[in-house]
């Protein structure tokens, strides 16, 4: 079983990007959990054909603990992927990050981690604002991660920050980056300019995921490309995604780079004056 | 000075002294700078100390007895915080109910401000002789940004009586020192002044900081009011929320406990110009001098005298009766901050002599005062922690050992005579006729029977561990 974490600037596309993969992982027959990290538990819908699923943390609040079980809050979607959203407060009150700790100690304790499971998908909300946030790569947790990036100056500044809290956890031992996936923006020079930054991030650029109208055409019938029609070219992306995550095994330390040099990069390669 | 126990925490050093010879400070550290306070406790030393929280509910907020004591948080912070201190008042509702919203993992997840508002809306139903709601703020709720003070607006708008929002987090400051300057700053900001009495108030006075503990107002009231003076407010023993409201009335701030409440004292004195005096009330010398103070105030001067003088003569032959029991014998006091220094000077009326005196959460000015009445060869220890205690009681083998119940047992089993200072054993000891009870319990302590029974049936000690503490002029 291996467990990944995605991470990223919020609105970068990194639901729609994980729930892509996920289903082009299940169309290949891999068997496929995503735990969704965010309140706001958007994190499997295009799975799940827009159905709202029980979240962990409402199923906790409303019927307590003992009545919280895998049938209830775990529901199958795309291809049999196992779809589970954790939740947590109205934005504003209470605490999202114990939130995500408490959720996932719910479906450890339920059992929902199982060796018939081949990946664990957690997708994280926005930057790892507190440590409830950076449960997901905990020990015991997620070993893997990938950041969605753009080209753009605050996706890449976001990709950075969390590189400094990988690096914190990598370094007693667990949780590696294993490259930055860039969603694109259509930014220019875009593709080289991730490229050099993921590769002065001691990682890689592992794919690069172009533009394309079918995503938000997928999206709007509540769908993953891959479901909505697995013959598009940017279904053929994302199984080419899948297939390289699936491969991967370059894992690193990142190293993340000042601000400074983080501006005098996109100095570089053309994007800001 | 060093301590044994310190051997691999030298940093308790600079909150070590000894009184010199030229009367100058010997630090244990080596130099002769001031004992070091009020500092956030070191890693690894078995501290005494409270939270904030801790000193705005138990210390400041806890007395005032017609108010429901609401603990916003999980439910254990309201254990440990409830019926640890004998605040009496002459209610029935004081002091009979805690509250707590009783925070749980999903409410700590989705935010506990409608739970509170339910909570507070739910005990005033049930409690609607209550004259107002305090709520304690604590660690949890804290971290997760719940807008008490919204929910107390919310609430008093609902219930129509004052509803007060402590932001006393467990966290904040260095020990409980920090939960009395909220619990003053608090009730200050929302109550004192929020109403205008009519009436003459010319010759009353507030008494700040006194919490009635086992009943010490009753000990001392009749006295300033045989001056003719009115006390309009007890800050806070014994007091109601009405009363709170219209303190800043008062002609004259009387301040007894220096440490937790003279934050109030000058809060009133920059907003509504009252003037503020410092008193003691324990001891002859003391209660005598506060009398002498705060009538000089009013011009009172020769009903004072009057006063004092029946009532010295009242206790007199009985404080001499004790006085030669007690005579010659050393004390270790440790309390939480001032008391260590009220009482060095009534215990010399017993003459008995404070050899070691120490505080948990005692500022450089509670120091200061302790320093300037101590003898030469007087230990001072800051926030003292347990294996200290132990060794002070072993090495500086004193007669009497004046603390709070938490040290008893430990007095007790090294063979130390001990008085609870905290709560009193039967108290009250304030003013001049509770000083007789004072003087009975030490009396009784240190010629307590056992002493003499443990002397004649206890199997030999090893010398290294023979003890003469209480053991000799027993009568």
């Amino acid at each position: 079983m291996r467990q990944v974490a995605f991470y990223g600037k919020g609105g970068i596309g990194k639901s729609t990007t994980q729930q892509n993969i996920a289903a082009a992982l299940a169309s290949m027959g891999k068997k496929v959990m995503v735990v969704g990290c965010d309140p706001k538990a958007d994190c499997t819908r295009l799975l799940l054909g827009g159905v709202r699923q029980p979240s962990v943390l409402d199923t906790l609040r409303d019927f307590g603990a003992e009545k919280v079980n895998l049938d209830r809050v775990m529901v199958p979607g795309y291809a049999t992927v196992k779809c589970v959203e954790s939740g947590g407060p109205e934005p504003g009150v209470g605490c999202g990050g114990r939130g995500v700790i408490t959720a996932i100690q719910t479906l450890e304790s339920l059992g929902a981690y199982n060796d018939d499971l081949d990946y664990v998908f957690y997708d994280v909300l926005g930057d790892v604002v507190c440590g409830g946030f950076a449960m997901p790569i905990r020990e015991g947790y997620a070993e893997e991660i990938y950041i969605v990036c753009s080209g753009e100056y605050m996706a890449l500044f976001a990709a950075n920050n969390i590189c400094k809290g990988i690096k914190k956890f990598a370094e007693r031992g667990y949780a590696r980056l294993g490259g930055l996936i860039c969603n694109s923006r259509l930014v220019e020079n875009e593709r080289a300019l991730v490229e050099e930054f993921a590769r002065r991030l001691n990682s890689r650029m592992i794919h690069f995921v172009p533009r394309s109208k079918d995503v938000q055409r997928a999206e709007i019938n509540k769908k993953t490309v891959i479901d909505y029609d697995p013959g598009l070219p940017q279904a053929e992306e994302y199984r080419e995604l899948a297939r390289k995550i699936d491969a991967n095994t370059e894992f690193t330390i990142p190293t993340p780079i000042t601000q400074d040099e983080l501006e005098d990069l996109m100095r570089e390669y053309g994007i800001v004056d | 000075m060093k301590f044994k126990c310190n051997e691999t925490l030298p940093e308790r050093a600079i909150h070590i002294a000894l009184k010199g010879p030229d009367g100058g400070c010997q630090r244990g550290d080596g130099s002769g700078c001031f004992v070091a306070s009020n500092t956030a406790t070191t890693p690894g030393d078995m501290t005494e100390r409270g939270c904030t929280y801790a000193g705005c509910r138990g210390v400041v907020g806890g007395p005032v007895k017609d108010v429901i004591q609401l603990t916003h948080g999980p439910i254990g912070c309201a254990f440990f915080s409830w019926g640890y201190r004998p605040h009496l008042a002459d209610s029935d509702f004081h002091m009979k109910y805690t509250f707590v919203s009783d925070m749980n993992e999903t409410n700590i997840v989705f935010g506990g401000e409608k739970k509170l508002l339910q909570c507070i809306i739910e005990a005033n139903r049930e409690f609607p002789e209550a004259r107002g709601v305090f709520i304690y703020n604590t660690c949890s709720t804290a971290l997760i940004g719940d807008d008490g003070r919204d929910v107390a607006k919310q609430a008093e708008e609902l219930i129509g009586k004052p509803v007060v929002f402590f932001e006393c987090e467990g966290f904040r400051g260095v020990s409980q020192s920090m939960g009395h300057h909220v619990g003053n700053e608090t009730i200050f900001r929302h109550l004192v002044g929020s109403v205008e009495p009519e009436g003459d108030f010319s010759r009353s006075i507030n008494i700040i900081g006194d919490y009635n503990i086992k009943n010490d107002l009753r000990t001392f009231e009749y006295l300033f009011e045989a001056l003719g003076i009115k006390i309009l407010t007890r800050f806070t023993g014994n007091v109601s929320v009405e009363d709170l409201k219209i303190m800043h009335k008062a002609a004259l701030n009387v301040v007894h406990c220096q440490r937790s409440a003279t934050y109030i004292a000058e809060m009133m004195r920059d907003k509504y110009g009252t003037p503020y005096i410092d008193v003691t009330l324990w001891g002859i010398k003391h209660m005598s001098q506060a009398l002498r103070d705060t009538a000089a105030f009013f011009g009172l001067e020769a009903e004072a005298e009057e006063v004092i003088a029946r009532e010295v003569a009242a206790i007199q032959p009985r404080i001499e009766y004790y006085r030669q029991r007690l005579s010659g014998k050393t004390v270790f006091i440790y309390q939480g901050g001032p008391r260590a220094w009220h009482w060095i000077e009534l215990l010399r009326e017993l003459g008995m002599e404070t050899m070691t005196a120490a505080t948990t959460f005692g500022h450089d000015d509670d120091y200061q005062k302790i320093f300037r009445q101590l003898k030469e060869g007087a230990l001072v220890v800051d926030n003292p922690n347990v294996p200290e205690i132990e060794e002070i009681l072993h090495e500086r083998r004193p007669d009497l050992f004046i603390s709070g119940n938490k040290e008893r047992y430990l007095a007790y089993k090294l063979g130390v005579p001990f008085v609870n200072g905290h709560t009193y054993d039967t108290g009250p000891y304030a003013g001049f006729v509770g000083m007789v009870n004072f003087a009975r319990d030490i009396d009784k302590a240190l010629h307590a029977p056992i002493w003499q029974t443990l002397r004649q049936r206890a199997r030999p000690a090893p010398p290294e561990h023979h003890s003469p503490h209480g053991f000799e002029e027993v009568v």
